[in-house]
């Protein structure tokens, strides 16, 4: 009897003791670190659409038109982009290539000499093949629709997302002009909706560090825009891995083989061992 | 029992060794399919263009299209009535043996009536033959009308490559795909026209 | 016909042991008849390894291991070549697979007492396996050149410079230039894929021909061996041909759906199986902002930053991997199996297994000094494991092993 009771006795230390460290290692261990969005906060989320060609054509187009003048995507292959975007590739040529001795064999290795543009911008522009896999997504994403008036800099605008960033503003134009603004915003309460005082007005307390276009200041609306900028990172992550979208198609064919394998191998070896059982 | 029993194992057996079989194919084809030439072998193996007006009358240069040799001769006029005198000698003078490409454009088998554009490679064993154009007694041929004499093997060709009777190799030079746009001669494209 | 082949393979026998070595080490080789899925995991072991031979041979194709191509030919791979991304997720998803596998099948081993006499050798080739795949690890991360091989690299290069006298000249030896080059890239390259596959293959045929020499155990802890039927062969077992082999096989397809899962869907793994700032080229003049090792190896990583002292943090980080090799001498229990030992021991495999499992996480992010306090209570936990065995297992009361299974 008494064995027993030290036993129980022993393994309620055990657990108590692990709930111990459990504890501790939650409260502690995941505290915050600074996030890749850095200013910015947490990173708006992209999820990708690789089966959209649209949006990747239309995202090439942008790419080639405003970022290709100073970055490369060396890795990458002129025919192979027309293929995979599913534009012919005499349309491809015509419109969107502007250097008419590139044969679609060739690698995108930009059009800049790499240490003219560092004089021009202190440092080279970065070749962007990579750039989704890199950063990420999301970080692309947040990136671009974050640029903010910021006359103390080069160009006069800074990043949040990006604070200090070597690369003027490029599609200012279509953005518009953008500010860090201060406003009034509602506070919220504990659960999660609205404060608001006894009359029911909604309490509201100074919030610095918004972001707002300057009203009609660019020649696309703040969804346009934001769709623009969705189509130019979709692409970016189509280029960091051409194929990512036949790789998650051929992936479910596989999964469905080794499923139906287990699933046979199972029933055999249960057929079998009925011998020893 | 014992009867029904086996019946169930041997459906499964058969059953998992099928499944198990069919994906072997599948399963080869990456390996097998990174054996192709890679989008940069391509790239590199894409047209070479070049301009042959500068070329004198029954001179051959070679150029490299895909690393290997291909010959270009711009014929004179003696040279190209001598093909049909030569005949007799050919195994295959109307290139039927092979996939000719401009069957019946012109007498020097290209798209040109004065250029011949052929592949550089012998078709026994892949040395590269030697042109000879002089109309002269050789070693190899006592009425040598010009042509093309490979060292490895003592093959002949004619002067727009096609291939004697009598010589290890089996037959004629081939043609690659090209097209001429003005001077300019492009060898691996096709130029679409054909 | 069948007549000929009959005389030739009578011939071939005759002169090579082919049908003596099939059966006995394989289709009537006997194997217990009672295991769980624990014991599943050395044969998933041999499938990842053949997979990775033959992934590996097919990238050295196309790989180039010069600095100024080693990057840039792993996106060659990915873009150009024909399924090449097929062939370098399949290797870079079997890298993680590999350890995953060889972790719980080591943690199997400590559950059931596998290096128990007279297993001590299984266990011994086993650990030298595991020694030598951290080493095929490490060589292999280096060889896209990218940010992360280029640090992790640095970092553990200059581990060398801790040995007293010898370790700076070490280090500059050990890479051939004064920064981690092409030069060290082709000579990580050479050991990656040949000298450590063969020492690999060759630890793994002596770890197999142990382990039929002892024969496998069971998560019983029973010995087999004690009752055999009129032919020799242990009532409790069954022959490998076709139960294990079936068994096998379930297991296969279970791991090859988890493989194609993580292959076709997650190749990164969050970062953890390739780590995003290896898609960079290596910059050795500029250090990525947070360096983390790839995840197998990051208990260790987190040990060697617990202890405040270069040479201190890399014998401490030897010792947790060279304890393994003598735990055969440490378990003074009369029972193999953890069902049949005393409270401490499932209390000290318990907090062994927490500890390892948080020094991985903590391997895998910042420092902070809660966290290092935390990698010291960690480290203090596995080494504790291993030097209080002695101790625990000879004075616990163990409960009495079966005799049959």
């Amino acid at each position: 009897m008494s064995k027993i009771n030290i036993s129980i006795a022993d393994f309620i230390l055990m657990k108590l003791i692990m709930l111990g460290i459990l504890v501790f290692c939650v409260n502690n261990l995941f505290a915050a670190e600074g996030g890749p969005c850095k200013d910015y906060g947490d990173c708006d989320k992209f999820k990708y659409s690789l089966n959209d060609m649209e949006s990747l054509q239309r995202g090439a187009s942008t790419f080639l038109n405003y970022c290709y003048g100073c970055h490369s995507l060396q890795y990458s292959r002129w025919g192979r982009v027309a293929k995979d975007l599913q534009i012919p590739e005499d349309i491809f040529f015509e419109n969107l290539v502007f250097d008419k001795s590139i044969k679609p064999g060739d690698l995108m290795t930009g059009s800049m000499p790499k240490e003219e543009s560092a004089k021009w911008f202190g440092v080279a522009p970065p070749d962007l093949t990579l750039v989704s896999r890199v950063r990420g997504d999301d970080w692309i994403y947040s990136y671009l629709r974050t640029y903010y008036e910021d006359a103390s800099k080069q160009y006069g605008v800074n990043n949040l997302v990006y604070p200090g960033t070597a690369m003027p503003n490029v599609l200012m134009a279509l953005q518009g002009n953008q500010k860090l603004v201060c406003k009034e915003v509602p506070m919220l309460a504990k659960n999660g909706g609205e404060k608001r005082d006894d009359f029911g007005n909604t309490i509201t307390k100074e919030k610095c560090g918004i972001l707002e276009v300057e009203e009609s200041s660019g020649e696309l609306s703040k969804d346009e825009f934001d769709k623009l900028i969705y189509d130019l990172t979709n692409f970016l992550v189509y280029v960091g891995e051409p194929a990512k979208a036949e790789r998650e198609r051929i992936g479910w064919y596989v999964i469905f083989y080794f499923l139906i394998f287990t699933a046979l191998s199972s029933l055999l070896y249960r057929e079998y061992q009925k011998d020893y059982h | 029992m014992q009867e029904k029993d086996n019946t169930r194992r041997k459906v499964l057996i058969g059953l998992t060794s099928a499944v198990t079989l069919s994906g072997i194919p599948f399963a080869a084809t990456p390996f097998i399919a990174a054996w192709n030439p890679s989008a940069r072998a391509k790239a590199a193996g894409a047209s070479v263009k070049l301009d042959v007006s500068k070329m004198m009358y029954g001179q051959q240069i070679q150029v490299a299209w895909r690393k290997q040799p291909v010959f270009i001769i711009r014929h004179t006029e003696e040279s190209l009535k001598s093909l049909e005198t030569t005949v007799p000698k050919l195994a295959d003078p109307n290139s039927e043996q092979i996939e000719e490409l401009y069957r019946g454009m012109n007498a020097t088998r290209s798209k040109s009536e004065e250029y011949t554009v052929i592949a550089g490679v012998c078709t026994h064993l892949g040395c590269s033959p030697k042109y000879h154009p002089e109309v002269e007694p050789k070693p190899w041929d006592a009425t040598w009308a010009g042509g093309f004499f490979c060292p490895c093997h003592g093959s002949m060709f004619d002067m727009v490559g096609r291939v004697f009777k009598g010589v290890p190799a089996p037959t004629n030079l081939p043609v690659p795909p090209h097209f001429f746009k003005g001077s300019i001669l492009t060898i691996g494209e096709d130029g679409g026209n054909a | 016909m069948s007549e000929v082949i009959g005389k030739m393979f009578g011939w071939f026998n005759s002169r090579l042991p082919i049908v003596n070595t099939f059966e006995r080490h394989l289709s009537k080789h006997p194997v217990p008849s009672k295991v769980n899925f624990w014991y599943l995991f050395g044969a998933l072991a041999s499938v990842v390894l053949i997979i990775q031979i033959v992934s590996g041979i097919w990238l050295i194709m196309p790989y180039s291991n010069t600095e100024e191509e080693a990057f840039s030919s792993i996106e060659y791979i990915m873009r150009d070549v024909d399924y090449g991304w097929v062939v370098r997720y399949m290797h870079t998803t079997g890298a993680s697979m590999f350890f995953a596998v060889v972790y719980l099948h080591m943690f199997r081993g400590l559950l059931y007492g596998s290096y128990q006499k007279p297993k001590e050798l299984v266990w011994i080739f086993g650990c030298a396996i595991y020694l030598a795949m951290m080493a095929e690890g490490f060589l292999g991360y280096v060889l896209p050149y990218g940010q992360m091989s280029y640090w992790g690299a640095q970092v553990i290069i200059s581990l060398f410079g801790a040995i007293p006298y010898i370790g700076e000249s070490l280090e500059l030896w050990v890479r051939g230039d004064y920064y981690i080059s092409g030069i060290t890239v082709s000579r990580f390259f050479a050991l990656h894929v040949v000298a450590l596959p063969l020492v690999l293959i060759a630890l793994v045929f002596l770890h197999l021909v142990a382990l039929h020499e002892v024969g496998a155990g069971n998560p019983e802890g029973v010995d087999i061996e004690e009752f055999l039927d009129d032919d020799g062969v242990p009532l409790d077992s069954v022959p490998f041909f076709p139960y294990k082999v079936l068994n096998a096989l379930v297991g296969i397809g279970v791991f090859m759906t988890v493989f194609a899962i993580i292959m076709f869907f997650f190749p990164e793994g969050g970062g953890y199986f390739i780590e995003m700032a290896n898609f960079e080229e290596a910059n050795p003049l500029v250090t990525p902002e947070h360096i983390a090792p790839v995840w197998y190896y990051s208990p260790y990583y987190a040990m060697l930053r617990a202890v405040p002292d270069k040479l201190g943090g890399l014998i401490v980080m030897g010792s947790a991997v060279a304890i393994l090799f003598v735990v055969p001498w440490l378990d003074k229990s009369k029972a193999a199996s953890i069902r049949y030992k005393g409270t401490y021991s499932k209390l000290a495999i318990t907090l062994f297994a927490i500890s390892f499992l948080t020094l991985g996480y903590l391997g895998t992010v910042g420092v902070t000094e809660v966290r290092k306090t935390m990698s010291v209570i960690c480290t203090f936990i596995y080494f504790s494991f291993f030097l209080l065995m002695p101790i625990y297992t000879k004075y616990e009361k163990t409960k009495e092993v079966p005799k049959r299974l």
